[in-house]
C-alpha cells in the first residue's frame, strides 16, 4: 500500500524523514526519486538524523557515495553522475547491505535494474507554492509491504489523516 | 624471480612471497574486513621478515576475484600501483582458481564456492591434473539452493571448498559424497597465488599493470537511462 504526504518547507521534509527513520532496519534500500531541488538530500538529512547521525550529511552527488555511523550504518549514494550501470555495483552497493548498513539512493530509480527486489521509493514532487511537496512512498517486496501501515501510522502527521 | 602476490578478494586479506624455492613468507588476517588498513603495512612487514627489499621484487602477482568488490579494488588497485611504479609485470589469478589449487591432491572433484553476498555463491569446478587442478567449468554466480541440487543430482565424490560453501553448510552437508573442506581452505591464500605465478612467470604469462582487470561477474553491460534526469535538465 502506497502512502502518499505533504509537506510545506524543507525542514517539515526532514522531520517526515526523520520519523520514517524509526522504521529502518538492517539492509534496508531507500530509493529517492524527484527532480533536482525536490529536497532529496534534504530527507537524507533528516532520515540519518532519525537514526542518531551526529554529522552534517552534505550532498554526495560529486564523491558519489557518503558513509555515516549511526544506530545503524547509513550510507548515501547519489548516481546522478554515473553512466552505466555497472558503475552502480562499482560503488560496493551489495557489501553495503550485507553489512547491515542502511543505503539511500538518489535518481536510485535509474538504476532498478541493480537494485535489490526489496527496497522503498520516496517520489518527491513540487506543490502548489515553492516550498510545497508531495511525497509518494511505495513499499517495494516482501521487506517494505508488511511496514505500510507502521509507516502510514509515524507520517500520519504528514498524510492529512491526524 | 621474486614475486610478491596480494589476495582481498574475500574477507580475508592476505599477501605472500615467493620465487623458485618456493614460498618465502607470508601473512593473512581475516579479522574486520579492514583490508586498505592492513595491506600494506602488512607487504612492508612481510618485506622486513624475509629479508626482501621492494626493489627485489620482480613481479606482482594479484588475485582477480570473483570475490568481494570493496577488498578486491584494494588488492588490485594497490598491486598495480606498485607494478607502475617500479616497472613491473603483473600475473592476475582467478580467486577460485587459488581456493582449488591447495586441494590438488585430491583425486575427487573439487568444487570451490565463495560468498558472493546476497544470497549468492560465486563458483566453479576442478579436476586433478599433472602438477595441480584444472579449472573445468567457468566461474559463475548461483544461488546456494541452486549448487546445491546440481552437486544432489551428480553422482560422483565431490570436496567442496570455500566461505561460500560453508556460509551455506546446512545445505551441502547433508548432501551424500559431498565433503566440505575446513575453515583452512575457506579462503584463496597468497602463497598459491605466489606458486601459481611462479609458474606462469617462467612461461613469461605477464600482463601490464594497464592490461590486469579484475572479474566482476555481475556486472551489466548497459547504460543507464537517464529520461528522467534529462527531463529535469530541459
Amino acid at each position: 500500500m502506497n502512502v502518499v504526504a505533504a509537506t510545506a518547507s524543507v525542514d517539515e521534509t526532514r522531520d517526515l524523514a526523520r520519523a520514517l527513520a524509526s522504521l529502518a532496519r538492517p539492509g534496508d534500500v531507500v530509493v529517492l526519486a524527484g527532480d533536482l531541488g525536490a529536497g532529496k538530500t534534504a530527507f537524507v538529512q533528516g532520515f540519518g538524523r532519525g537514526l542518531g547521525v551526529p554529522d552534517r550529511i552534505t550532498s554526495p552527488t560529486f564523491t558519489l557515495v557518503h558513509v555515516y555511523e549511526g544506530r545503524l550504518p547509513v550510507h548515501h549514494l547519489d548516481v546522478y553522475r554515473l553512466g552505466q550501470l555497472s558503475e552502480a555495483l562499482d560503488l560496493g552497493l551489495p557489501e553495503m547491505l550485507d553489512e547491515g548498513g542502511v543505503v539511500l539512493i538518489e535518481w536510485g530509480d535509474a538504476i532498478l535494474p541493480v537494485l535489490p527486489h526489496d527496497f522503498l521509493e520516496v517520489r518527491i514532487t513540487f506543490g502548489a507554492g515553492d516550498d510545497d511537496r508531495h511525497l509518494a512512498l511505495r513499499p517495494v517486496g516482501p521487506i517494505w509491504a508488511p511496514r505500510s501501515d507502521a509507516m502510514a501510522g509515524v507520517l500520519s502527521p504528514w498524510t492529512g489523516t491526524a | 624471480m621474486l614475486i610478491l602476490g596480494i589476495t582481498t578478494s574475500t574477507a580475508q586479506v592476505g599477501c605472500a612471497i615467493g620465487g623458485h624455492e618456493g614460498v618465502l613468507g607470508a601473512i593473512h588476517s581475516t579479522r574486520g574486513r579492514r583490508h586498505a588498513e592492513t595491506l600494506t603495512p602488512a607487504i612492508e612487514f612481510l618485506c622486513r621478515q624475509t629479508r626482501v627489499a621492494i626493489g627485489d621484487i620482480g613481479a606482482v602477482a594479484v588475485d582477480l576475484g570473483p570475490g568481494m568488490f570493496t577488498g578486491l579494488r584494494v588488492g588490485v588497485a594497490a598491486g598495480k600501483a606498485l607494478a607502475h611504479a617500479r616497472r613491473l609485470p603483473m600475473i592476475g589469478v582467478t580467486s577460485l582458481d587459488l581456493l582449488a589449487f591447495p586441494l590438488r591432491h585430491s583425486h575427487r572433484r573439487i568444487v570451490c564456492a565463495l560468498d558472493a553476498g546476497r544470497g549468492e555463491l560465486f563458483h566453479a569446478e576442478y579436476r586433478q591434473s599433472p602438477g595441480g587442478v584444472q579449472r573445468v567449468t567457468m566461474p559463475e554466480v548461483s544461488t546456494p539452493a541452486d549448487l546445491a541440487s546440481d552437486l544432489e543430482a551428480a553422482n560422483d565424490e565431490v570436496l567442496l571448498a570455500g566461505d561460500g560453501a560453508l556460509r551455506y553448510v546446512e545445505l551441502f552437508d547433508p548432501i551424500r559424497r559431498v565433503e566440505l573442506a575446513d575453515h583452512g581452505e575457506a579462503y584463496p591464500l597468497a602463497g598459491s597465488l605466489v606458486q601459481l605465478a611462479h609458474a606462469r612467470a617462467l612461461r613469461e604469462e605477464f600482463v601490464s599493470p594497464v592490461e590486469l582487470t579484475p572479474t566482476y561477474l555481475r556486472r551489466p553491460d548497459a547504460e543507464i537511462n537517464w529520461a528522467t534526469r534529462d527531463q529535469a535538465g530541459a
